[in-house]
């Protein structure tokens, strides 16, 4: 309308019975709508799915319950082919009814089954019974896990100790304790899969470097600090954290900690180190990766470990600054939400921290049967030995890698030879459809420990390279 | 808001469309949209009918069949993030009181934005593809369903 001119009622009206039938009738039809809508009932629409009678029957008919228990031929077949191990495994282990010497157990110190410590725990067991019944700020603290706490701080000479009673889950529990979302943490690609679930768990940005690469690590800390420099603020309220494992799980190697304290300081990062393997093996005292590189504790902000392993205990620890450390008592999920350590395994660990702290001689004992061990499987055709010199559980690799599954048959059947000659070795586990580096190569990881004499060492030598053959 | 606790449905936006307390928002608002368009020189009446037509229609579209999920941390682990808001409504429940009330409501402006257009032919087909747009998302022969897969997730 080009003229806006007042609208009338009376004109209105009067265009109405002018009003095309078309408009009318879809009017009308509009008026009976809203009246059906008026009388029409409320139903819910889940109620109004119409299944005839026969395809009922036919549903009936296509179910076939699936058994509880699978057929047990394709569980066996499907399942890695367990073998049964026969009480306790220490230097020798009874593997499927045959007495090998073991090279499988992360037993270095050899304490599995030292008697001093079973006595201590069968004492304790007296005094607390088996569990402790709660979490540690539950009811679940007892006076050993303190004990436990500053033992552990005095003997790694750390200001704070704090005690897990897994130890998969201490450093799963310590990573998102600190790294939140929005954070960074820079990652060696070879942690092993309980630094993967704490990654996960903190739900930070994760930049993962070449395996033990400082050049790789360093390009990408300049990178970070490239972006940071562009946005300064958000940089303001990011924290920045390097994941690092003293001694690989994955590799047997040994991460570069002179250099990643330097990289620490200069590109202001936090260093947290994994030291579930060096812990009880590397350093004169068995302190871990610092004491191998002489740098004292406090350069490193948190250092986490294991006390399954060396300490042949149960549970896992960490150490650091009293106030980075107590931020775990409220903030750790594996120490907030499950129930302690069983005092008497504390008790153990206690015991066996002592025994380490008296016999010194252990450690040099076991640099020098990791060393050896692997000088006598240098050289094996067809097999790559991967691993730090002294480190006393290194990895066995197939030289000339054909593909996964083919160097995995490869590796097996070595490992089934030397059972059958009396030697304990394992494939290392990996779990291949979880884990981070899927084509991570597989590997037999050989665990050397103190009990083996040098003429045991040289027959388990002798056995892996015929087997190879 | 947290919601989920014994005294509070699960989904505030299901029972929200019930209170007469939001009728009478809803229509107010309507009629205030329609006064201010009303008070416009430029508009004749006509058209700020046809326009309060269309704008209704088109808001109706856009915060019922259009936004899905529900802005409340409710605990019943997204059950609704899929739906919009008009199939959150009482649950899914067709033909309820809330239901038949806004489905009555853009009939009832048509008519009347009809009879102010004075049955012109240009408004009747802007008012009646809007009516559509707000009516047809509305039929429980639609309930659930993306034509083509738009707005699926």
């Amino acid at each position: 309308m080009d003229q806006p001119h007042k609208w009338v009622l009376a004109e209105a009206i009067h265009s109405m019975y002018q009003a095309p039938l078309y408009h009318l009738i879809l009017e009308v039809l509009l008026v009976i709508w809203i009246l059906r809508l008026l009388f029409s009932k409320s139903y819910r629409i889940q109620d109004r799915v119409p299944l005839t009678k026969s395809e009922k029957e036919a549903l009936v008919l296509d179910w076939t319950p699936e058994p509880l228990v699978p057929p047990l031929d394709k569980t066996l077949s499907e399942a890695v082919p367990y073998r049964a191990v026969n009480g306790q495994p220490g230097k020798n282990v009874e593997v499927d009814g045959r007495l090998c010497l073991n090279m499988a157990s992360l037993n270095f110190l050899g304490l599995l089954g030292n008697l001093r410590i079973e006595k201590q725990a069968t004492q304790s067991i007296k005094k607390y019974g088996v569990g402790s019944c709660g979490p540690r700020a539950f009811y679940g603290t007892v006076d050993v896990h303190v004990e436990l706490e500053e033992k552990l701080a005095k003997f790694i000479k750390s200001e704070r100790a704090i005690i897990y009673s897994y130890g998969f889950a201490s450093i799963a529990s310590a990573i998102p304790a600190y790294a939140k979302r929005g954070d960074i943490i820079f990652a060696d690609e070879g942690v092993c899969f309980a630094i993967q679930k704490g990654l996960q768990a903190s739900r930070s940005k994760i930049v993962y470097f070449k395996h033990n690469d400082m050049r790789d690590l360093e390009e990408k800390l300049k990178h970070q600090e490239q972006l940071d420099k562009k946005d300064s603020k958000k940089a303001s309220v990011t924290r920045k954290f390097m994941v690092v494992e003293g001694l690989y799980m994955n590799s047997g190697q040994i991460c570069d900690l002179p250099k990643l304290v330097e990289l620490k300081y200069k590109y202001k990062v936090r260093l947290f180190v994994e030291e579930s393997l060096s812990f009880g093996v590397l350093g004169e005292h068995g302190r871990g990766i610092t004491e191998h590189f002489n740098i004292p504790i406090g350069k490193v902000d948190m250092i986490s470990g294991s006390l399954e392993y060396a300490l042949a205990s149960s549970g896992g620890f960490c150490c650091g600054r009293a106030y980075v450390i107590d931020h775990q008592r409220l903030s750790g999920q594996g120490y907030v939400f499950s129930a302690s350590l069983p005092p008497f395994l504390a008790t153990a660990a206690m015991e066996a921290l002592d025994i380490m702290h008296e016999n010194a001689d252990m450690l040099k004992e076991l640099k020098y049967k990791g060393r050896k061990m692997q000088q006598l499987l240098n050289g094996i055709p067809g097999i790559e030995l991967v691993g730090y010199p002294d480190s006393p559980a290194f990895h066995l690799r197939r030289k000339d890698p054909v593909s996964f599954k083919e160097d995995l048959q490869f590796l097996q059947d070595i490992v089934n030879k030397c059972s059958k000659n009396d030697l304990c070795l394992t494939i290392a586990g990996r779990l291949k459809d979880e884990e981070l580096n899927s084509n991570w190569p597989p590997s037999i990881r050989v665990a050397v420990t103190v009990k083996i004499s040098d003429e045991e060492l040289e027959r388990a030598a002798n056995i892996i390279r015929d087997a190879t053959v | 808001m947290h919601t989920g606790t014994t005294n509070q449905v699960a989904n505030p936006n299901t029972v929200v469309w019930n209170s007469p307390g939001i009728w009478i928002t809803y229509l107010l608002t309507t009629g205030f949209m329609h006064l201010i368009l009303l008070s416009m020189p430029w508009f004749t009446t006509s058209v700020s009918w046809t326009l309060t037509n269309v704008l209704h229609g088109v808001c109706m579209y856009f915060f019922l069949h259009t936004i899905k999920g529900t802005p409340f941390e409710t605990s019943d682990q997204g059950k609704y993030r899929y739906s919009t808001h008009w199939e959150q409504i009482d649950s899914g429940t067709q033909f309820t009181a809330a239901r038949k009330f806004f489905m009555t409501t853009p009939i009832v402006l048509y008519i009347l934005a009809s009879f102010y257009s004075m049955y012109d032919f240009t408004h009747f087909v802007v008012n009646t593809l809007v009516l559509l747009l707000s009516l047809l998302p509305k039929l429980p022969q639609l309930h659930g369903v993306r034509i083509f897969g738009i707005n699926k997730y």
